[in-house]
């Protein structure tokens, strides 16, 4: 497979409980991945030693074929971006000046930016739908407008891998439609390769190209959305009965809470 | 300001980021008004100058045995010189710590620079040493002393959590201050009345020898922190979101504590504790500047340097010839004009 992130028999522990353990998996170019699995099954954790925010205890982690530890942090930012779940911020900024922030790991010590920046920003803004939110203030906006601002962040980074943690986690049936949609185009279009931890079932069942499903800490199965969801995984996973079947509208599995 | 089109939505967007330009232009009108209050500072007081005066003496045109010629180059002058580096030291190490800590609370004494450097100074006024030499050296002494103990104990943990270290530095403040107390109460009437000026801060002892001193480090200090004004517009989003945008974060952090700190505890080893200053300008600043700090640093540095400098003229005119401590006049003036500025804005600690 063409692909831009490996990460080979990975483990971590918090104190001498393992997080993760001998965990391998690929992420192909273009490829957009949904890892699902319970709360504690190790999802952050796999983004942070993604993102090299921690260090895995066991096992490689390789970008574009190259060991993770050699980026410098200003170099991993030029190739990963991270959407987090929520972000808070302590001073006020307006939107355009936060997405001008995913510009930091391309300028030097003073400089300020300059028209490619700016060009840069505003596709990115463009692509995330947010450009007329780009003087508003960023705490002042709604949870689906704030989240596609930090899309944009991440989007003017010009990474090749965006990791995304539970970003639609806070908005409502609507957003989290447009988040996921915005996701599949960015990855058939642009051929970006995307990271998702999420814990709606469906919608990333849908949108997603291919699912991992974590449970503690392990590669529990790994696949295709309908091979992977099915009621013996889940239930065996989430510990709770359900039932699947086909979403009529979609034809993608459907899970549900019997 | 040149409106940027958007060709796909239509949208005027009128916003520019700032530039290295609009930074420079704010600066030099902030700093003819610096040079403006330290003239008129230099003018006012028991000994009445007038602007001819000024005049032929900054020329050099005066007689060498002008009094005026002393008033002004032998106290007015370093003291003006002295308040204008103290007051720009501790407004840019209010800035630069409140992003660093995500803390709109925070000041350059959080970390407990200050009572470290009290205790140097109290030590010192104890001992019988002068304000020349011996006292500023034990109170930078005591400002290094409580710099390396936080960041020991703060340093405990992964990449110096900022919780830990504020931590560290309340528990480091509240040790320093028990002796400084003990000391107090302990200390005859003569030394009573220094230490409380020392403790609310006080320019009266300026020479020029202080801010030669100073002047060097602080615009060193400067330069260095300047040149993480855009890793703290990023810190302020998180530590996490700024390591995932590129922030060497750790580093940044410890350059900037080991550099305000050291600004601080030098300046302060020369004026004593002036409150507020740090705590206040940074704010009135990012209300009419915005949050960026590549222009809010440089303004905030010269607009604190205006403040205590007109601040210190207060002090040794209102009750002339007795003088207040500085202390008194910037929180006396400050507190009002905060909760003014408050009410106005709202509640929002936030420009924008």
């Amino acid at each position: 497979m063409d692909g831009i992130l490996s990460l080979s028999r990975v483990g971590y522990r918090y104190g001498s409980q393992w997080a993760l353990r001998g965990v391998s998996l690929e992420i192909g170019t273009g490829e957009l991945v949904g890892i699902l699995g319970p709360n504690g099954s190790g999802k952050t954790t796999l983004l942070k030693i993604a993102d090299r925010i921690l260090e895995p205890h066991e096992g490689t982690v390789s970008l574009k074929g190259r060991p993770l530890q050699t980026y410098t942090r200003a170099g991993l930012a030029r190739e990963i971006a991270l959407v987090p779940q929520e972000n808070h911020f302590q001073f006020a900024f307006s939107s355009l000046e936060v997405v001008l922030m995913g510009r930091f790991s391309h300028m030097g010590l003073f400089q300020f930016e300059g028209e490619r920046d700016m060009e840069v920003a505003f596709a990115s803004m463009e692509a995330a739908h947010c450009v007329q939110l780009a003087e508003r203030p960023i705490d002042r906006l709604s949870g689906g407008e704030k989240q596609r601002v930090l899309l944009a962040r991440a989007l003017a980074q010009e990474p090749g891998l965006i990791l995304l943690d539970e970003p639609t986690s806070f908005l409502d049936l609507r957003f989290k439609k447009e988040i996921f949609e915005l996701l599949s185009s960015l990855s058939k279009e642009r051929r970006l390769s995307l990271m998702i931890v999420s814990h709606d079932m469906d919608l990333t069942a849908r949108y997603c190209d291919r699912i991992i499903l974590l449970h503690r800490g392990r590669v529990f199965s790994e696949g295709r959305p309908e091979d992977v969801l099915t009621a013996r995984n889940v239930e065996a996973v989430y510990r709770c009965p359900v039932t699947v079947d086909k979403n009529p509208a979609t034809g993608s599995p459907r899970v549900s809470i019997v | 300001m040149t409106p940027q089109n958007n060709r796909q939505t239509g949208t005027t967007i009128s916003i520019r980021p700032l530039t290295a330009g609009t930074v420079v232009k704010v600066c030099l009108i902030l700093i003819a008004l610096l040079i403006l209050t330290a003239l008129f500072s230099t003018m006012v007081g028991t000994a009445k100058i007038t602007w001819g005066q000024l005049w032929n003496l900054l020329l050099g045109n005066a007689a060498a045995t002008d009094p005026a010629r002393l008033v002004i180059f032998r106290i007015r002058l370093p003291r003006v010189m002295l308040a204008g580096l103290v007051g720009f030291s501790l407004s840019l190490g209010g800035v630069v710590f409140q992003a660093l800590l995500r803390n709109p609370l925070a000041d350059p004494f959080i970390l407990g620079v200050s009572s470290g450097s009290a205790f140097g100074a109290v030590l010192g006024i104890m001992l019988g040493l002068g304000f020349t030499f011996g006292i500023p050296v034990l109170a930078f002494g005591g400002a290094v002393l409580t710099m390396y103990l936080v960041l020991v104990l703060g340093k405990k943990r992964i990449g110096m959590e900022s919780s830990t270290i504020i931590l560290a530095g309340v528990i480091i403040n509240a040790f320093f201050t028990a002796i400084i107390m003990f000391f107090i109460a302990t200390a005859a009437n003569d030394r009573l009345h220094t230490m409380l000026f020392w403790l609310y801060g006080d320019l009266s002892q300026s020479r020029f020898a202080e801010s030669a001193i100073t002047a060097p480090a602080v615009i060193a200090g400067f330069l260095i922190l300047y040149c993480f004004a855009r890793h703290l517009n990023v810190m302020t989003a998180g530590e996490e979101a700024a390591l995932h945008l590129g922030v060497n974060v750790g580093r940044a952090k410890l350059i900037c504590f080991l550099v305000v700190s050291l600004v601080i505890g030098l300046v302060v080893a020369f004026s004593g504790l002036i409150g507020f200053v740090g705590l206040v300008i940074p704010h009135l600043c990012r209300m009419i500047f915005g949050s960026d700090h590549r222009l809010l640093m440089p303004v905030s540095a010269l607009s604190g340097a205006i403040f205590l400098i007109a601040a210190d003229t207060l002090a040794r005119t209102v009750i002339s010839p007795s003088e207040l401590p500085v202390g008194v006049i910037t929180a006396f003036l400050g507190a009002p004009f905060f909760i003014y500025l408050l009410r106005k804005r709202g509640s929002r600690w936030t420009g924008s």
